[in-house]
């Protein structure tokens, strides 16, 4: 009888734990902070698609990274952008480019035309733009980089932060609603276009001192140094203005030192070619290493600006959530991976030289979110596996001219990766983020909200 | 430490409350049922959670007090068995480590069924009787809810993310002690151990090893049949 009773107990907690529906719920999916619309004001890493027209739209792409949806070749390549991912999560509509149109050549090869009248989006509020710098009108791909004549040039309109800033104060009535959720990005394109420049400054340099040094040890055996001289110089700047590399321009002057009377020239070819090539590096190095400091300071201004304007345009406008992410660690990127160490570790300088003026002009501010993607992207450089990361030195798209015309990630799609499973790689191109890296940038984003106590 | 600190607390007043009476106890064929409440204080030692993920992201459990009934039943005047029922343990589940400030991330009902082989020291009639018991624990999780912020951290934009915990068959100590008010009513307080390691499944195909061991306090208040 006794024993019957336990028995009935046992049965009894058995019944307690079988009843009502048990199966995992996703339970509530409701944000704590209720946006009214996502204002995004940046470069290339939030370009939603700016430059989605034209030939860029005709060779599938206009987003910076791997574009299109292709979740049915890999889930992780969904085309889609950290700040898409983001109003998604939020609950608010798929943002849009703010600007169309390109500035370039046009082309009856629909692939190739760059002249797309500029339009302005009258309800998207994605002001972002690849090339975008802070202050500074000209970014990387804007026409006025490229030769006059070019005959393909794709000029990216490439408006500033400060200007996309003004072009949304100007649409939204002067100033933020305040239930917005802005996101301000921007940095990289300053550190991409001062290093190009200072590139073809230091190329500029050693030619000019390639040519100094074949000079001076050629004309000496010449019949006539006077005249020589100016031969010599000539046939070396003529080479260089043909596109010549280092070998072309040194053969150039040895032929005609040769034919200047230098019976030595041809000889001693090698020896005076290796001189001058020396004498050229030397030059080049020494320009970067004059101008690296002037880089850096020119960061920190940039940094210290697009903290001005969030400042005085943004939050002083009225505007209560606004993410600001910091410069990603750029001198991890594949782009600046194959540039020499010093390269590397002046790109780096920028970086957190950009970043501390951002950070210290900003200040605290509990409207203010300050995302630090510089500190995560350096992580996941140096520790990929935890971030589900695969490849983290080299890009996903296949960017040789026969596959991608530019060149970049702009163009990319599922038609033209490189070889094998790319789907967990960091970069799409040298410098912009895969699908699965604007994810995970999208969830380390939301974190930090979820930090702030905004969702 | 503070629950330790109650109980002992109570039994002295339970002490006090004891005037007289002969107290029968626990003996051979006697069930006792005991009412009262159970604290469930998960020990947590997260894994990680798997990639994608920032590293060191880790999870928290935290703790749920539920009312419990405790059944005894006397094998002999010393060994008894006994098992407890009662209303599941809702656990707040939250994000630690590099995802602390994910705050709470979902909920989860645990309803341990337990089984335990008890020694009791003394004679059945004594008034105070410590016990020691081992037993086998049936851990099952249900209704593992997600959240917003779960799914954020998880799949931003995409499909809710839920999750599973393993439910999983373990071992628990005890050490307790019965105190014989009068020949039918009793107050006892018990701490239980379990040795208790599962794991996490997320809908994202992510998973995580989670070392719970909870501790589990039960004060109660029975009464011999």
């Amino acid at each position: 009888m006794r024993k019957t009773s336990f028995a009935l107990a046992l049965l009894t907690a058995a019944v307690l734990t079988a009843c009502g529906g048990t199966d995992p719920r996703p339970g509530d999916q409701t944000t704590k902070i209720k946006f009214s619309q996502q204002v995004t004001f940046g470069d290339s890493l939030s370009d939603v698609g700016t430059y989605a027209v034209g030939g860029i739209a005709a060779m599938g792409g206009g987003q910076y990274t791997i574009n299109g949806d292709a979740t049915s070749v890999n889930p992780e390549l969904t085309g889609k952008n950290y700040t898409t991912l983001l109003a998604a999560q939020l609950g608010l509509p798929a943002p849009c480019a703010a600007q169309t149109g390109l500035l370039g050549t046009a082309s009856t090869n629909p692939a190739l035309n760059f002249s797309v009248p500029v339009t302005f989006q009258a309800n998207c509020f994605n002001y972002a733009q690849g090339g975008a710098r802070v202050t500074n009108p000209v970014g990387p791909g804007n026409r006025a980089l490229s030769a006059a004549n070019a005959t393909t040039a794709i000029g990216l309109t490439t408006v500033p932060v400060v200007t996309q800033i003004a072009n949304h104060l100007a649409k939204a009535g002067g100033k933020f609603s305040g239930t917005e959720l802005v996101i301000v990005t921007a940095g990289g394109n300053d550190v991409l276009e001062q290093i190009n420049e200072l590139k073809a400054n230091a190329t500029t340099a050693g030619g000019t001192a390639l040519i100094t040094s074949l000079v001076t040890q050629l004309t000496p055996g010449t019949t006539n140094p006077a005249t020589a001289q100016t031969a010599i110089a000539t046939a070396a700047r003529t080479a260089a203005a043909q596109g010549g590399d280092a070998t072309a321009i040194i053969t150039a002057a040895v032929t005609a030192a040769a034919r200047a009377g230098n019976t030595a020239a041809l000889a001693n070819a090698t020896t005076i070619g290796t001189t001058a090539g020396a004498a050229a590096t030397a030059a080049a190095q020494k320009y970067a290493a004059d101008h690296s400091a002037e880089l850096v300071t020119a960061l920190g201004t940039a940094g210290a600006e697009l903290a001005a304007l969030v400042k005085s345009q943004i939050l002083a406008k009225g505007a209560n959530y606004v993410i600001v992410n910091n410069l990603p660690d750029v001198s991890i990127a594949p782009a600046v991976l194959v540039e020499s160490a010093d390269t590397q570790k002046l790109v780096a300088t920028m970086v957190s030289t950009f970043n501390t003026q951002l950070k210290t002009g900003l200040g605290e501010d509990a409207k203010l979110l300050y995302v630090d993607l510089a500190t995560v992207s350096h992580d996941q450089a140096i520790n990929p596996a935890p971030y589900g990361l695969t490849n983290t030195k080299t890009p996903a798209c296949d960017l040789s001219t026969a596959k991608n015309p530019l060149g970049s990630s702009l163009v990319c799609n599922k038609n033209n990766l490189v070889s094998g499973d790319v789907s967990h790689y960091m970069f799409a191109d040298g410098v912009h983020p895969t699908p699965f890296e604007y994810a995970l940038i999208a969830r380390y984003i939301l974190l930090q909200m979820s930090g702030k106590g905004w969702i | 430490m503070k629950v330790s600190t109650k109980v002992v607390k109570l039994l002295v007043a339970a002490g006090a409350l004891a005037v007289a009476g002969g107290a029968a106890a626990q003996s051979k064929g006697q069930f006792t049922v005991s009412v009262g409440a159970n604290q469930l204080k998960p020990n947590v030692e997260s894994g990680a959670i798997s990639a994608p993920a920032l590293p060191n992201s880790f999870g928290d459990v935290g703790k749920d007090t539920q009312p419990v009934a405790v059944i005894t039943y006397g094998l002999t005047d010393n060994i008894s068995v006994e098992t407890a029922v009662g209303t599941p343990y809702k656990h707040k589940i939250y994000g630690a480590g590099a995802i602390a400030a994910g705050g709470q991330l979902g909920t989860v009902e645990a309803l341990p069924a337990i089984a335990l082989l008890q020694y009791r020291f003394f004679k059945p009639d004594a008034r105070f009787r410590p016990y020691v018991g081992l037993g086998i624990t049936y851990a099952m999780f249900q209704k593992e809810t997600g959240s917003f912020r779960m799914t954020a951290l998880t799949n931003p934009g995409g499909t809710p993310t839920t999750f599973k915990i393993d439910d999983k068959w373990t071992v628990s100590g005890q050490i307790g002690a019965q105190f014989n008010v009068n020949e039918k009513w009793f107050l006892n307080a018990s701490y239980i151990k379990t040795k208790l390691r599962t794991d996490v499944h997320f809908s994202t195909n992510q998973h995580q090893h989670m070392k719970l061991d909870p501790d589990s306090f039960i004060l109660s208040v029975g009464y011999k049949f």
